[in-house]
């Protein structure tokens, strides 16, 4: 019973990683923009995040540090396909070593080699009282300040998309840019707030591995799971509450990995490690017929 | 007359290198205004950057001793995107195809056969190894519509975690030694050098240079692939078949991918080492990618492409080591290079 609470905290812990990730692709993947850069974002973000909490001791501004890195990156992106029509993928793909050169780098000019690498301010944690003794409900709701925040994002996307005109816009603009510009609907600006915020959302998936998982940076810290975010956006058919379930799912995989690993089994541990990368391909697979994908997702719009 | 004509070929090799010329002179005056912000020096900096690979016959070598599984990995990435396909799992089909190489080698060091049977054998199974490998991805995307750009990546990580597992593991694990590594392989086994330091791998690399070539532009097989990156509706209407042409561009990257693995492993460490597939801060693979963007993915270009950036990379490791430059200032470089390639070209294709 403890274990299994303990377990399902640690869970719902790892879960803003994958959550807010999917959902920051799922924002900018609604109006047409496929942002496969996460894995570079999440890092760059990581590290200016940890540097900042560090240098300034607030964890809070460690998040909004990251949150902007996440922003510049998302900017970035759309800035440049938008103003050269370059395809997004290439983009996207050197934004994910341009992450991963600039992350490295920032951290060894700001804080240079260090034998005792310094943890940074933790987000804190909030206990609702009384509902947080309550087994299995409290892993939900015993959990640090970023968790809370995630739930609010996943419903207010949700409301955002489905339940206002803004919402209507903005997947008009990504199943058929063409008719939503005809109605007057600036296809250009929605994208390029859309994926700005998204990578504002992307950002603060990588500041959370600091400044909550680890509290300390190593390179190459995000170990994939900026990928990951992508395979979860494609088969929750870039739905914000579909996402949240898939985001679930592999942070389950991933405690549930850790401690298989920690476990004296006949297995060799490498195995364990690899059942995330699996997963997700397995998912795939099985939800191929299901998916849905915004029409214009990854295409370039010029109005000629 | 003859002037006026060379005056025109002039003009037209200069709008085809403009866009180059343009995104190399931003690309170095962003890199020469961090150095000089940070405090180096920028001129010892930039002449350090190109000139070290020149400096002396070791150098020299061990630029060509780059390229070769940098010119391996570009291809692997070149052959998918001519569909406009992304491999970037080069990084895994390579150490997939080096680990196999090892356990295979191995397996038969105490087998009496002549060395060059062994090699070959070896290479052969380290490029087949890259090769299925990759067609997990290609088969994914030709029969599932799975993005490769999210399975090769996901395949990298679980090859990872495959070499560590050999790399740790009796029989292969090398005993007593801290960082991963297995057992050396028998001498014999190992690639013959062919000047000083530089093994024959490089010839190798060379001969797949030329049979990448001759696929693409002398075969049916090459015009098929051509066709279908041109306009695959067109492709398919004169009965072009779109899987096979996948699974072939991916069976071909990941094959040339896993045969760098298996140089590397006989040519430069004899033995498989974790990381072995690193060079100059990141993955064979990764440059390998920025490579092939750079290059537009040409055939012709990729190998030329391939050895200014071993030159590039052999002088970032150069500025490393004498100068203390952070090598990823090298790589951020590398890839703002890759941005603004795309962008120029873009920009004045019009």
């Amino acid at each position: 019973m403890e274990v299994v609470n303990e377990l399902l905290k640690q869970m719902v812990t790892y879960t803003p990683i994958y959550t807010l990730s999917s959902l920051g692709l799922v924002l900018g993947g609604r109006a047409g923009i496929f942002n496969v850069s996460g894995e570079g974002t999440m890092l760059a973000a990581a590290s200016a995040g940890y540097i900042v909490a560090l240098q300034t001791g607030n964890w809070l501004l460690g998040i909004l540090a990251a949150a902007a890195m996440g922003a510049a990156f998302g900017f970035t992106l759309v800035a440049i396909h938008e103003t050269t029509k370059v395809s997004q993928f290439i983009i996207g793909i050197s934004l994910v070593i341009l992450g991963a050169g600039l992350s490295d780098l920032l951290y060894k000019l700001v804080l240079g080699v260090q034998l005792f690498i310094p943890e940074a301010p933790k987000v804190p944690e909030i206990r609702i009282p009384l509902l947080s003794q309550i087994p299995f409900l409290s892993a939900f709701i015993n959990q640090n300040v970023v968790v809370y925040i995630t739930y609010a994002l996943v419903i207010f996307v949700y409301y955002l998309l489905y339940k206002t005109k803004q919402g209507l816009e903005l997947r008009a603009v990504g199943e058929n840019p063409k008719a939503a510009d005809v109605v007057g609907i600036n296809v250009t600006l929605t994208r390029y707030v859309t994926t700005t915020l998204g990578g504002a959302l992307l950002g603060i998936a990588g500041g959370y591995l600091p400044l909550v998982v680890t509290g300390t940076y190593t390179p190459n810290m995000t170990n994939g799971r900026g990928f990951i975010a992508v395979g979860i956006a494609i088969f929750a058919s870039w739905r914000p509450e579909r996402t949240f379930l898939g985001a679930i799912l592999f942070a389950a995989i991933e405690v549930v990995a850790l401690q298989m690993q920690l476990s004296d089994t006949l297995i060799p541990y490498q195995f364990f490690l690899m059942t995330p990368f699996i997963g997700i391909l397995v998912v795939m697979w099985l939800f191929k017929k299901k998916v849905e994908f915004p029409a214009s997702l990854g295409k370039p719009y010029s109005r000629e | 007359m003859e002037n006026s004509i060379s005056s025109a070929r002039l003009k037209q090799l200069w709008f085809l290198i403009r866009p180059y010329v343009f995104a190399l002179g931003l690309a170095f005056l962003f890199t020469g205004v961090m150095l000089g912000l940070l405090g180096f020096n920028v001129w010892e900096a930039f002449k350090t950057l190109v000139t070290t690979s020149f400096s002396s016959r070791f150098q020299i070598v061990e630029t060509f001793k780059k390229f070769t599984p940098l010119v391996l990995t570009t291809f692997a990435f070149a052959i998918p995107f001519q569909i406009k396909f992304f491999n970037i799992g080069s990084t895994g089909q390579m150490i997939m195809g080096g680990t196999i190489a090892t356990i295979l080698g191995l397996g038969i060091s105490s087998i009496k056969m002549p060395s060059a049977l062994a090699i070959i054998l070896i290479l052969t199974a380290a490029a087949l190894t890259g090769a299925f490998y990759s067609l997990i991805a290609g088969a994914l995307k030709a029969y599932h519509n799975i993005n490769p750009i999210v399975s090769t990546i996901m395949l990298n990580f679980v090859a990872i975690q495959f070499t560590n597992f050999v790399a740790t593991t009796p029989p292969w694990q090398a005993p007593l030694t801290g960082h991963p590594m297995s057992k050396e392989l028998p001498e014999w086994m190992l690639l013959p050098k062919i000047f000083s330091e530089l093994h024959v791998g490089f010839l190798i690399a060379l001969g797949m240079v030329a049979f990448v070539y001759f696929i693409m532009k002398k075969t049916v097989i090459g015009y098929e692939i051509e066709s279908v990156g041109h306009n695959l509706r067109a492709a398919e209407v004169h009965g072009i078949n779109i899987k096979k042409t996948t699974l072939v561009t991916f069976f071909l990257g990941g094959m040339l991918a896993g045969l760098a693995g298996g140089i590397e492993v006989l040519g430069v460490h004899g033995r498989l080492v974790e990381g072995f597939a690193v060079t100059s801060g990141a993955e064979y693979g990764t440059f390998g990618t920025l490579t092939a963007l750079i290059s537009g993915a040409e055939p012709l270009a990729v190998p030329a492409v391939a050895f200014l950036m071993s030159i590039l990379l052999n002088g970032a490791d150069s500025l490393q080591r004498s100068l203390m430059v952070p090598v990823e200032l090298v790589f951020l470089t590398q890839a703002l290079i890759v941005i603004l390639v795309v962008t120029m070209r873009e920009r004045f294709k019009k």
